[in-house]
């Protein structure tokens, strides 16, 4: 496994001091997950819904932790409520690393429905979003990063199918 | 006995702990029996207790309990199968379970029923798992926190609540004396 872009993305987090993760798997995320399975320095641990990541991640916020949950665009349409009463309500920063399934390249058309939803649905919620097109733009995560902490609150990092089905 | 009459019970036994309590009535029957900085109310986001409790007690070395309820437990059972697996030792959880939906108009949850949270919880692989009445939960508890072992204990009680306002105190300044609780 090369796969250059997880790499940079795992790194860019850790360097800016994200220190606890958890997931709910995408093949598009498949290699992170193994990076950081495999990466003893910071803590991670799946869970089985999105909301549930969300709750262990304001958890792992209350105890001063910057945390990263990593999960399909799909998944946002289970944590509206999560985001809204809990993370935005108590402005934790959170950094949600969302692979962008129903955006072109994407095979399974059950998936287009939430992809044409999620940046609506984001925008509306007010909460910052990274869309990555090209690998250039993996340059921003840290900045994303750092604004989840000064604005106190949730940040995506969205990445498109394209940049990650090439990323192995 | 009643929620309220229970909680009474637990508040002594948990003050050298942080406490991550449900929303809603709990929170709001634990705030007017004693407001204490380690306790930690949940506001919205029904369902996500033991979730948070869970994420606070993989990052600390203090005891962490959860104030859980069986209508919201039934909500987020999965979370059961993410402390089976990685629930750490300082983590400790009540779940109430009056076998109603309290907050909403005890309105009947199926643990009134056919339903067992201890039997999910065990099946779920959460090794130490006590089912009681809730006059023994607060024994319970204090020697779970003795012994330093996880603990589920699902404390049966009649339903009903009592009539406490609204906690009124803002998210922020919940999170902010709470995050000091932890780092102390």
């Amino acid at each position: 496994m090369n796969a250059p872009f997880s790499r940079q993305i795992i790194d860019t987090l850790k360097e800016k001091q994200v220190t606890f993760f958890t997931s709910v798997p995408c093949k598009l995320l498949a290699n992170m997950i193994t990076l950081l399975e495999q990466d003893t320095a910071v803590a991670y641990h799946p869970a089985t819904r999105e909301d549930e990541g969300l709750g262990m991640c304001a958890g792992a916020s209350l105890a001063g932790k910057t945390t990263c949950i990593l999960m399909q665009d799909s998944g946002l349409g289970t944590i509206i409520n999560a985001l809204a009463a809990l993370v935005q309500f108590y402005q934790l920063p959170i950094v949600m690393l969302m692979s962008y399934r129903g955006s072109p390249g994407e095979p399974v058309p059950a998936q287009a429905p939430m992809g044409m939803l999620t940046p609506e649905l984001l925008k509306l919620m007010q909460i910052p979003m990274l869309h990555c097109h090209e690998a250039k733009d993996l340059n921003e995560i840290a900045s994303y990063v750092d604004f989840a902490r000064v604005k106190q609150g949730p940040v995506v990092i969205l990445l498109d199918f394209h940049l990650m089905a090439g990323d192995q | 006995m009643k929620r309220y009459a229970l909680l009474k019970t637990l508040v002594p036994v948990m003050r050298d702990s942080l406490v991550v309590c449900n929303i809603g009535i709990p929170s709001q029957e634990l705030f007017a029996i004693e407001d204490r900085d380690n306790h930690f109310y949940m506001l919205g986001s029904m369902g996500l207790c033991t979730s948070i409790a869970l994420g606070l007690s993989l990052n600390t070395t203090k005891k962490v309990i959860a104030l859980e309820g069986d209508g919201s437990m039934l909500m987020n059972l999965s979370t059961l199968a993410t402390i089976g697996n990685r629930g750490p030792n300082n983590l400790f959880a009540v779940i109430i379970d009056n076998g109603s939906y309290g907050s909403t108009g005890d309105q009947a949850s199926y643990t009134s029923a056919a339903t067992s949270l201890a039997g999910i919880a065990r099946a779920a692989g959460c090794e130490r798992v006590i089912e009681c009445n809730g006059d023994a939960a607060a024994k319970h508890l204090e020697e779970a926190l003795n012994e330093g072992q996880s603990t589920l204990i699902v404390a049966k009680v009649e339903s009903g609540n009592e009539p406490v306002p609204v906690v009124p105190l803002h998210p922020v300044v919940l999170r902010e004396r709470f995050r000091a609780c932890v780092s102390h």
